[in-house]
């Protein structure tokens, strides 16, 4: 169960955040930008290796679940990338990929 | 060397994705194009029309079908060879009037729009796969058949199914042929 989910662009700017409860969203956003320095120490740290769909997880960051929650997130991402009315850059705006996250969030009463 | 009599057809499959892409592509460049829905759907409507007189022939070559006898049969073959070959999918036909010259296929899936969830903004009159109209109606004008082919509704629009409606009007004068042999 996630508690915040977060797509950011190679621009480092979020095309989609979203996080439970709503009012913490910029914690996430700072915890997201930390962690997008431990994602460039690892990709660094891999050298010239071919990256395949498993390895673009780069293992968990900090130890927790399965990997199965950031393959469903990877296959939405690439469909929404699939459509052509969407213009990479623009904030993601697809029901079908929040409809997505929401079976993915955290549910708080 | 002579060519063996009945050689099998060849079918080169490329990848699906790719090709729906593709039309995407062609179908979100039109939109930045042209500002008004009535003139993307036209142009996609002009450029399956140069399409479908032209896959006609690749058509009667690959599939054999026999000569028709009823609009009905016409449907029938538009619907569970051509979409079959040339999309994978088989839509099924209704008939839509007595005179039996409207006819309704009913696609279940529309593989073309695989990719898109929603029409954008301000787009609520784009037939997204206007192309598929163009195609039927000059592969039908390219066999002596005249027809209004139209998107009469579309999932992508809200509605349940994707129906395209033909219907076929006088039939081009044919008898000329006959006289010929």
């Amino acid at each position: 169960m996630a508690v915040c989910v977060a797509v950011i662009a190679k621009e480092n700017y979020p095309l989609y955040i979203r996080s439970v409860p709503t009012e913490s969203e910029l914690q996430f956003h700072y915890m997201v930008h930390t962690s997008l320095d431990v994602v460039d120490e690892k990709v660094s740290a891999m050298g010239k290796a071919l990256v395949d769909q498993r390895e673009l997880y780069l293992g968990l960051l900090y130890p927790t679940e399965d990997y199965k929650m950031f393959r469903k997130l990877h296959n939405s991402y690439t469909d929404v990338m699939c459509n052509p009315f969407y213009t990479p850059g623009d904030r993601i705006q697809s029901r079908a990929f929040d409809s997505m996250v929401t079976s993915m969030m955290v549910q708080v009463c | 060397m002579s060519r063996p009599a009945h050689r099998r057809p060849e079918y080169h499959k490329i990848n699906k994705d790719l090709f729906v892409l593709t039309y995407g592509a062609l179908v979100a460049q039109l939109c930045k194009d042209y500002e008004k829905d009535e003139d993307v759907n036209k142009y996609l409507d002009t450029m399956g029309y140069g399409i479908g007189t032209r896959l006609i022939e690749d058509f009667l070559a690959r599939s054999c079908v026999r000569r028709c006898h009823s609009y009905s049969e016409i449907a029938d073959i538009i619907a569970q060879v051509a979409f079959k070959m040339y999309l994978g999918i088989t839509p099924s036909v209704t008939c839509n009037n007595a005179s039996r010259n409207e006819f309704s296929l009913i696609l279940d899936k529309n593989p073309l729009a695989e990719f898109v969830e929603e029409l954008p903004a301000g787009r609520s009159s784009l037939c997204y796969s206007n192309l598929l109209c163009g195609i039927i109606r000059g592969a039908l004008e390219m066999v002596h058949l005249a027809a209004d082919v139209t998107f009469l509704k579309d999932r992508l629009k809200g509605d349940s199914v994707t129906e395209i409606g033909i219907t076929f009007l006088k039939k081009l004068d044919e008898k000329k042929y006959r006289r010929k042999k």
